[in-house]
């Protein structure tokens, strides 16, 4: 079934079939587009980077062999994507501020009072301030299983890591982020 | 050495084991943990990737081409346009200053001095008889700016002397900025004397006497005149003018007393002279004309000697000085 059903062309071409691609895209790209927003954080543009992650997709896509599950292949083209989204993005907020806020005013969550929606983005943007000062390899891994509330194993699975490498990876996360979160309290009081 | 490795082991195995619980799903509380949870949960929300997202995506995907990130291209097209702006405003301010503070001498061509002969039919008075020692009063050299090669521009510099204007509201300082750098423009790069003259009138009819840059353009004005051969203009507005030998205003005074020599005004040619020799300075173009000057003047009023003295010292300081020659043929060497 064509994603939009009023244009005839695939909007995905590739030698591997128009029609995986766009399964591909149907399937999976709400999970992608999760990935993103927890991997890179709430300053960046979900749709652009899901976008820039779709592309990768049609390019590498003959390449795909197999060999490792979709959802895995899918998983390291977002990292890598989400990483240099990040890049990117710091290098923005330092162009200008009007677009962090910007995309904050896009995260207000309507249930929300505007008091408890203040504290909620203040409370999300330290979490992603600390997350960034942990290591890419520890970051990923606490995101995974702390907000994505993935098991070990499917972390394991995800990231193509063993899975005592997981945990071991988690403990070390676990210990930087409370290292890092007293001492951005410290530094706050 | 045993047991640290031991404990080193115990802690890898420590770290291998499966974390049972997430912070996130912790209880409120205030240990370390049910903190870091009560924070993680806040940065649980996303929004919704939708229907919506999935066709706006699709879409793009479909023209097989990136978005123009329009947004941060206007940005980065705004930041370029402004370094560019600010680029071109500090070129243009750091060749204002330049112009202004390190631009030629004040005509290294001195005014003409008047030869004797000239004050004598000027003042019809009876000159006393030379000195056989000083067989001819050196020539005067020719004026400045009457030709293209010895034309040489007059330093734009608010001298000391000069009192300050009030500083205007920038819009109108810098439109006093703009007259004034075409004024400058005109006159030394285009040559035209004429219309910088022009644009330093449109300055005063727009600005007054409480321009900001008018001491600026009264300069500026002086050299014009000078390059038009309107000496007594010129030398009306030095005349005007409280000068001191430091900077600018050395070459104000040395313009002003050749002009007031060629005037047959030799008297106050030389308090000029003499205020300039007064005061230290390294050997230049001002104190070659200085020097050159003031014998002139000298033997003007029947001084000799002193003329003489003046020449020899000339001689001594600049032996290939540009009057050197006129020198050696006075005092007859």
């Amino acid at each position: 079934m064509p994603l939009v059903r009023s244009d005839p062309t695939p909007f995905i071409a590739s030698p591997a079939g128009a029609t995986d691609l766009e399964t591909l895209y149907r399937t999976h790209a709400p999970t992608v587009a999760r990935w993103v927003a927890r991997l890179a954080g709430p300053l960046v543009d979900v749709d652009d980077l899901v976008h820039e992650i779709f592309l990768v997709v049609r390019r590498r896509l003959p390449e795909f062999r197999g060999d490792a599950k979709v959802t895995t292949w899918l998983y390291r083209i977002t990292e890598r994507v989400a990483r240099e989204g990040r890049r990117k993005d710091r290098f923005r907020r330092w162009f200008s501020r009007a677009r962090h806020l910007e995309i904050q005013r896009t995260m207000t969550a309507p249930h929300l009072t505007p008091v408890d929606e203040f504290e909620r983005r203040q409370a999300s943007e330290m979490v992603y301030r600390i997350l960034d000062r942990l290591p890419g390899k520890y970051r990923n891994v606490l995101i995974l299983y702390e907000l994505e509330e993935l098991s070990g194993e499917e972390i394991a699975t995800l990231t193509g890591l063993k899975p005592a490498t997981v945990w071991v990876h988690l403990h070390r996360a676990r210990a930087r982020f409370i290292a890092e979160m007293k001492r951005d309290s410290g530094r706050s009081t | 050495m045993k047991e640290p490795i031991a404990r080193g082991r115990q802690s890898e195995a420590d770290e291998r084991a499966p974390i049972r619980h997430r912070w996130t799903t912790q209880p409120p509380g205030d240990t370390d943990e049910a903190l870091a949870g009560a924070l993680l949960r806040s940065a649980k929300v996303v929004q919704p990737f939708g229907t919506k997202n999935l066709a706006e995506v699709a879409a793009r995907l479909r023209t097989r081409e990136r978005r123009l990130p329009t947004k941060w291209a206007w940005q980065i097209a705004i930041a370029v346009g402004l370094l560019l702006f600010c680029g071109a405003v500090s070129a243009a301010v750091m060749h204002f200053l330049r112009v202004a503070s390190v631009g030629p001498a004040l005509s290294d061509t001195p005014v003409s001095m008047p030869t004797s002969g000239q004050v004598r039919r000027r003042h019809r008075v009876v000159a006393p008889p030379p000195d056989p020692a000083i067989a001819q009063v050196p020539e005067a050299p020719p004026v400045p700016g009457s030709t293209e090669e010895e034309s040489e521009s007059l330093p734009v510099k608010a001298s000391p002397e000069l009192p300050a204007a009030p500083l205007a509201n920038p819009s109108a300082l810098a439109q006093e900025s703009r007259l004034l750098a075409g004024a400058i423009h005109k006159l030394r790069q285009e040559r035209n004397p004429g219309q910088a003259l022009a644009m330093l009138d449109q300055h005063r009819a727009r600005f007054g006497a409480k321009g900001a840059l008018e001491p600026e353009a009264e300069v500026t004005r002086i050299e014009a005149l000078l390059r038009l051969g309107r000496h007594d203009q010129a030398l009306g507005l030095l005349d005007a003018q409280v000068l001191t030998p430091a900077g600018v205003g050395r070459e104000m005074l040395v313009a002003r007393a050749e002009l007031r020599a060629e005037k047959g005004r030799c008297g106050a040619a030389l308090n000029d002279f003499n205020l300039l020799l007064a005061t230290e300075a390294s050997p230049d173009l001002v104190t070659e004309r200085v020097l050159y000057g003031r014998a002139t003047c000298r033997a003007q009023q029947g001084d000799w000697a002193g003329a003489r003295s003046d020449l020899e010292h000339y001689l001594a300081r600049f032996p290939k000085g540009r009057f050197a020659d006129q020198a050696r043929a006075a005092i007859g060497k």
